[in-house]
């Protein structure tokens, strides 16, 4: 494949083999402006496939706004705008070119509070293989709903009530019932914007497991306050204060030898 | 410094402010019993009134349905039937019942006691006799309305003691009907006629079917164009209008048209559709037209309101899913603000449906005996037919404007209760 604007595959390659690593994503001198209010500040990272990469910062340091950059879901909310370049498998997902609702439905994401659809359960998880022709006939669509909620760790807790209400559920339940919701499209990336803020520690538990599950066929990058989370969930950690990116590396090294002080300062708990 | 707490609190139960709080009950009270005694004056009033209309009064005479009269040749042509006087039958019925009675001459007994009936008497015995031809040369009975003013005398409502040229019935009508009515041939029965049958110069045959098909026209064009104009300009406004001027200065006038008298409307209507785009007089396409333009902010200012309601949270799951904007609209915040929307809509109707003002200045009030049968057929509407009822110095006229109230009412709160049952039944779920 050659080099067009839109796919960059020769760079991402070159990247990819003088690393000698499987990365997912490139993001290169990122920055978001809410009008003239600089939210992430020129950051760049590479993300690995197939890990799980944690966002941790203080309340307003742009973690969020930086994973919401990645299915670009910063474009529906007014005077945002995004510069520099995000590569998702050679792919430049700011170009001009891109369809952004083909581009979310292989990038999913799960948000801080659970939202389920006030639809029956079996429908919250067929709602995207409906949307997308993946399943027509209703035999297929009743094993994508079995399969996704089966990888999400629901299925034997809701199997008898599939057409009840998904508000019905406990907040835990829930949350997992939007990740089966998610992966039902089976994306590649699955984004997670602190995915448990509003759990208890068992449901929060339960939820984590999940992620280890799920890392063996998904990349995912997950926005968390919570550090012992994010140390026993995580492989890489980014360190995000004030929109800018301040440390990223190695779970292990960033929690126990921290290059900057900053983070020595955010993970020891002195400020955030 | 003592922990305990301080000893105010026992004692400083200030009387006053008790006092304040009691006499606030009261007034707040007062004014919902003052409210409620309004209202409750105001039906038993219209009740009072209006319920006599529901029954109406017949004369049942045995009339004699001669064969040399109806059809003396005994063809039953169409024609000769319908040409029969009838008149006469009926006259010859009246002055047996009436033999033994008086001994006035003639002519002025029988112009009495043919008032006792309604003007298309002979119309009701003709039709009974072209459907049913073997009645003629036998003696059948036969049901007629009873005249107004015969009605209202049954009812109780005509004052018998003033003097006899200043009352409706005279004494020989009053002796005749006594007599009637002593041999069982007045009977009372529910009032058809008011419901199958359209405006009449005689009370007694008037309905208010005209009104109600006029009524109902007018809301179903009003209802087809503000509904999905309504909707529309709600999403659009809600969901993809950019927040700048254009849209401020959109926003300001449509909350200010929901403010706006409704006969404005109605001239806008008589210039625009009627002089500009010469569309029928009072036609029931051009009030429900205007009826739509007083309706759409009535629909839109709600229906933004039931948009915004729905949480961000459930679009941007949908978002997240890869459907398009469109999409997470159609899909999942439409029919969560669907319920609120439908509320609106029935209110903003039922508003439409008791609005008299804008459809005087298009013509839609005006002596329409015809029932319609096209959205362009000169009309009236429900509460045009009452203003022009209520016009009417006729005692029976009073009644039947009473009775078109309750009819009204009924829609009205037929309209409210369909909206609150929606708003109790799909409170919100999430």
């Amino acid at each position: 494949m050659t080099d067009t604007g839109i796919v960059n595959i020769s760079s991402f390659n070159k990247l990819k083999k003088s690393k000698n690593i499987k990365i997912k994503a490139i993001i290169k001198n990122l920055s978001v402006f809410y009008s003239d209010k600089c939210a992430v500040d020129n950051v760049s990272m590479n993300i690995n496939a197939r890990e799980v990469t944690a966002m941790i910062g203080p309340s307003g340091c742009g973690k969020s706004t930086f994973i919401r950059c990645l299915n670009r879901m910063n474009d529906v909310i007014e005077n945002c705008t995004v510069k520099g370049s995000i590569l998702i498998d050679g792919y430049d997902i700011y170009h001009p070119k891109i369809d952004v609702v083909k581009l979310r439905s292989q990038i999913g994401m799960v948000f801080q509070k659970p939202n389920p659809f006030p639809k029956s359960i079996y429908d919250n998880v067929a709602y995207g293989p409906r949307l997308h022709g993946i399943a027509t006939k209703k035999n297929d669509l009743d094993n994508i709903v079995e399969e996704s909620l089966t990888k999400a760790g629901l299925f034997k807790e809701v199997k008898d009530r599939l057409n009840d209400t998904a508000i019905g559920l406990s907040g835990g339940q829930q949350q997992r019932l939007c990740i089966a919701r998610t992966i039902s499209i089976s994306p590649s990336i699955i984004l997670m914007d602190e995915p448990c803020s509003a759990l208890d520690p068992i449901a929060t538990a339960v939820i984590e497991e999940l992620i280890e599950n799920l890392k063996k066929s998904y990349t995912i990058l997950i926005v968390t306050h919570n550090m012992q989370q994010a140390a026993r969930v995580s492989e890489k950690t980014a360190f995000f204060h004030l929109g800018k990116l301040i440390e990223f590396g190695d779970t292990k090294t960033i929690f126990t030898n921290p290059r900057e002080k900053q983070t020595l300062g955010y993970i020891t708990g002195r400020y955030g | 410094m003592s922990s305990t707490i301080n000893q105010d609190i026992a004692s400083s139960i200030s009387s006053a402010r008790i006092n304040k709080e009691k006499r606030f009950q009261i007034y707040g009270v007062a004014a919902l019993l003052f409210a409620m005694i309004m209202l409750v004056t105001l039906f038993i009033t219209i009740f009072s009134k209006g319920l006599s209309a529901f029954i109406q009064t017949k004369v049942n005479l045995d009339i004699e349905l001669t064969q040399e009269v109806i059809d003396p040749e005994g063809s039953r042509d169409l024609n000769v039937l319908k040409q029969a006087n009838y008149q006469k039958l009926i006259d010859d019925s009246l002055k047996l019942y009436a033999l033994n009675l008086f001994d006035k001459d003639e002519k002025e007994l029988i112009k009495n006691l043919r008032m006792i009936l309604s003007p298309i008497a002979y119309l009701e015995l003709r039709n009974l006799v072209i459907d049913n031809q073997d009645f003629i040369g036998k003696t059948k009975k036969v049901s007629f309305i009873a005249s107004d003013d015969i009605d209202q005398y049954f009812k109780g409502k005509i004052d018998m003691s003033i003097p006899e040229d200043d009352r409706k019935i005279t004494d020989i009508q009053e002796k005749f009907l006594d007599d009637l009515q002593s041999k069982g041939q007045i009977n009372k029965v529910f009032n058809k006629t008011l419901f199958t049958k359209s405006d009449s110069r005689e009370a007694e045959l008037s309905g208010v079917l005209g009104a109600v098909i006029g009524s109902f026209y007018s809301l179903l064009i009003a209802g087809l164009l503000s509904i999905p104009i309504g909707i529309g300009a709600a999403i659009y406004l809600q969901e993809f209008a950019k927040k700048n001027r254009i849209t401020d200065f959109i926003e300001i006038n449509i909350n200010n048209l929901a403010a706006v008298p409704s006969i404005v409307f109605g001239l806008l209507g008589l210039a625009i559709f009627l002089n500009m785009f010469l569309m029928p007089r009072s036609a029931p396409l051009v009030g429900g037209m205007v009826l739509a333009l007083m309706t759409l902010p009535k629909i839109i200012i709600p229906a933004r309101a039931a948009i915004l309601a729905v949480p961000e949270s459930i679009k941007q799951g949908a978002l997240a899913l890869g459907a398009s904007h469109m999409q997470s609209i159609m899909h999942h915040v439409l029919p969560l603000a669907m319920p609120a929307i439908l509320t609106g809509i029935i209110i903003g109707l039922a508003q439409a449906l008791g609005e008299t003002a804008p459809l005087l200045m298009i013509g839609m009030i005006a002596f329409i005996p015809d029932t319609p049968l096209y959205i362009t057929d000169p009309a009236t509407a429900l509460p045009v037919q009452i203003f022009m009822w209520a016009d009417n110095p006729e005692r029976a006229f009073v009644e039947r404007t009473s009775a078109a109230i309750i009819i009204l009412l009924f829609f009205l709160i037929a309209m409210n209760s369909i909206a609150i049952y929606l708003r109790q039944k799909f409170e919100r779920k999430w």
